[in-house]
């Protein structure tokens, strides 16, 4: 399928991210056809900041979770006519300068699905990170057979084929290991692409706490094992 | 040969139906060949031990359970198990469809037109 044809849309989950939200909005706009914010029941200015920045907002009433709102977003963009749809961070983790690199393998169909690889390159990783991240990357190895170098980072791009078959059912950080299964699932090309990663006191404020990681591997486990 | 009693009988022939429907779900391509291996070490193993409880005296040295007559703990102990087993998925059928219903009434919120003529549970294909 030709590139120019592709409705490209970028997905933003936000739970209360009304400081960060509209510099991310800037950023990605230039790359994309369209932004859709998923506002996951913040209780700040999240949705306020969206919508003065002229984006498409769809407002959870309640707080779901990462993986029910990139779902969200998901079926929004669907309903928008997207061919591609793409997943970054609200908190400003990613670099927009990124999609370019990260819609390639699409555009030349050679990937159903992009990960993003903040280990691919060097990046200034705090350690504690590198742990947690390297224990998600095991967990959904084991629940999915399919190792990705960076399993559990939520900048990622769906081909057409996988926007058209993804079904996501975890509410939680848990989702991207079932993203990562659902690859395996529908046997999606896989291209992991390396990218920079901006880690900040904020980033690393808004990220999981261990408490969070023990409950989210239960979780992983628990899905892989009953569905 | 052995004889066998009901429990050694009873329980590999659920644990059989348990295995057929995994990978009958693999078949269908609703579980993947990873998950139902994982069923099939967890249910194989269920199976292997009402068959060769003598296995169990491994265990019983590490527990410290030793007599026969705590057998009826152990398995009220698995029956709780599969319960709260069970429970989780209720709890989590209903999470999900607290989970849609909130999605539907942001969409519909957020005025965006209705479905495209395909399920994503279905794997994208026209219904």
């Amino acid at each position: 399928m030709p590139s120019f044809a592709m409705n490209i849309v970028a997905i933003l989950p936000a739970h209360n991210e009304a400081t960060r939200l509209e510099a991310v909005i800037q950023a990605t706009e230039p790359y994309v056809d369209a932004i859709i914010v998923v506002d996951d029941g913040s209780t700040d200015q999240t949705s306020v900041v969206a919508k003065a920045a002229g984006v498409q907002v769809v407002r959870h009433r309640q707080n779901l979770g990462a993986g029910a709102a990139t779902m969200t977003g998901i079926e929004a963009a669907r309903r928008l006519g997207a061919d591609i749809v793409l997943t970054l961070d609200a908190d400003g983790q990613h670099d927009p300068q990124d999609i370019p690199a990260m819609l390639n393998p699409i555009h030349e169909d050679q990937a159903d699905a992009v990960f993003a690889n903040r280990f691919g390159r060097r990046n200034s990783i705090p350690f504690i990170r590198r742990i947690f991240n390297a224990i998600g990357n095991c967990l959904s190895f084991a629940a999915t057979g399919l190792w990705v170098p960076d399993s559990q980072c939520g900048f990622k791009v769906f081909g057409p084929k996988a926007l058209r078959q993804i079904d996501l059912r975890m509410n939680g950080y848990e989702f991207c290991t079932e993203v990562v299964r659902e690859a395996k699932h529908h046997r999606w090309r896989i291209v992991n692409v390396p990218t920079k990663v901006i880690y900040s006191e904020y980033t690393i404020a808004k990220g999981q706490s261990f408490a969070n990681g023990v409950k989210t591997a239960f979780r992983i486990l628990l899905r892989s094992f009953i569905r | 040969m052995n004889d066998f009693t009901p429990y050694q009988i009873f329980v590999p022939l659920a644990s059989f139906v348990a295995l057929a429907y995994a990978w009958n779900l693999v078949v269908r391509q609703k579980k993947s060949v990873w998950e139902a291996i994982i069923w099939t070490v967890f249910w194989g193993g269920i199976a292997a031990f009402a068959f060769k409880p003598e296995w169990l005296d491994t265990l019983g040295r590490l527990t410290g359970i030793k007599r026969r007559e705590n057998v009826a703990t152990v398995t009220s102990i698995g029956l709780l198990f599969f319960l709260v087993f069970y429970l989780i998925i209720r709890m989590e059928e209903l999470s999900q469809r607290l989970t849609n219903i909130t999605r539907d009434v942001a969409l519909r919120e957020a005025g965006l037109p209705e479905k495209k003529p395909f399920d994503s549970a279905q794997g994208g294909k026209p219904k």
